[in-house]
């Protein structure tokens, strides 16, 4: 793991990757976060995902909730996989969860990276009205 | 595997034909082949294991899946087919933005559902992109911006029901479809090509 160690604490993937979560889920337009299938495999169980992983993938890499978290040279780097609310412009949902994620990184004392966002489903809300 | 490495027995029989059809009576070769009914004898004694260890392993309690594992499974395959092909939406140094085609198809669809007399089928999308450096630069970020400001050509055909004016009707689906890659996206239309392919009963 590159975890980095800032000021006495240790800043890990994992923590990363649980940051961009739950930042992610609190941002206004965000239905939920989209499953992967290596994120499935986590839940499963270390073995399962063990069998997933080829040799060499021990990065540093972590994935909460299917959310992949990098840290290199103290620049921490995320993916996120959201599906948007249908009453949001995905759009500005994307660029309102990148804003927060990086400076919800930068509070841990690691540099923000690239955060990269895919709108993988726009949908309506439960309770909201359609277009 | 080449044809010459396929295992056959001492008549030219393969293995693998008698396998495929163990379960039915022999053919009349079989019935005269004294190899053929060796080997049908022991994939005999094979088939009938493999189905004790597969009634086994249905009814081992160490082998059940834990509850929930199945729509977890389904979570999994359904974002994984929308995930599909992803559409540059804008590139920065701080991280990019994509879509998928799936969900720009699923909201044409919605788009459409809601126009009276229009039943939406197959939906594809065309990018056309051309990448413009420093342009529509959203407020509050930093460094080099570009935006990948994709060219949509959606095509989409439709069935209509019987009875509504078709070219009124199609142009407003049209519209909706304008407004609602703005609104719900964040980009333009571009082009939408609509296709009226069959007429339904109302």
């Amino acid at each position: 793991m590159s975890d980095q160690s800032f000021k006495g604490s240790l800043i890990t993937s994992r923590l990363i990757a649980s940051l961009a979560t739950r930042t992610t889920l609190e941002t206004p337009g965000v239905l939920r976060l989209e499953p992967t299938i290596q994120g499935f495999l986590a839940r499963l169980g270390p073995a399962a995902l063990q069998n997933l992983r080829k040799p060499g993938s021990q990065d540093g890499t972590y994935r909460q909730n299917g959310v992949p978290a990098t840290i290199s040279d103290g620049t921490a780097r995320v993916h996120l996989d959201i599906a948007t609310d249908i009453a949001y412009t995905a759009l500005d949902v994307a660029e309102t969860v990148r804003r927060r994620v990086r400076e919800n990184i930068s509070h841990t004392g690691l540099t923000p990276g690239t955060i990269d966002v895919t709108i993988v489903a726009i949908e309506p809300h439960r309770r909201a009205t359609m277009l | 595997m080449a044809l010459e490495d396929i295992p056959r027995l001492g008549c030219g029989r393969s293995i693998d034909r008698i396998w495929a059809t163990i379960d039915r009576p022999p053919t009349a070769h079989e019935e005269h082949c004294e190899q053929c009914q060796t080997a049908r004898t022991r994939l005999q004694r094979l088939g009938e294991a493999t189905r004790l260890l597969r009634q086994s392993d249905l009814h081992d309690p160490a082998l059940k899946p834990r509850p929930g594992i199945k729509n977890a499974i389904m979570d999994v395959a359904r974002a994984e087919v929308r995930r599909g092909s992803s559409i540059l939406l804008r590139s920065a140094d701080n991280g990019t933005t994509e879509i998928s085609e799936q969900a720009l198809s699923s909201l044409i669809r919605i788009a459409a559902a809601a126009i009276p007399g229009v039943h939406s089928r197959r939906c594809r999308i065309e990018i056309r992109s051309a990448s413009l450096p420093g342009e529509d630069r959203p407020s509050g970020t930093t460094g080099t911006t570009t935006t990948a400001r994709p060219r949509l050509i959606v095509n989409l055909w439709v069935a209509a029901a019987q009875g509504i004016i078709i070219p009124r009707t199609m142009e407003a689906l049209r519209q909706k479809i304008s407004n609602a890659l703005p609104a719900c996206v964040g980009i333009s239309a571009g082009t939408v090509n609509i296709t009226v392919e069959d007429l339904y009963d109302v």
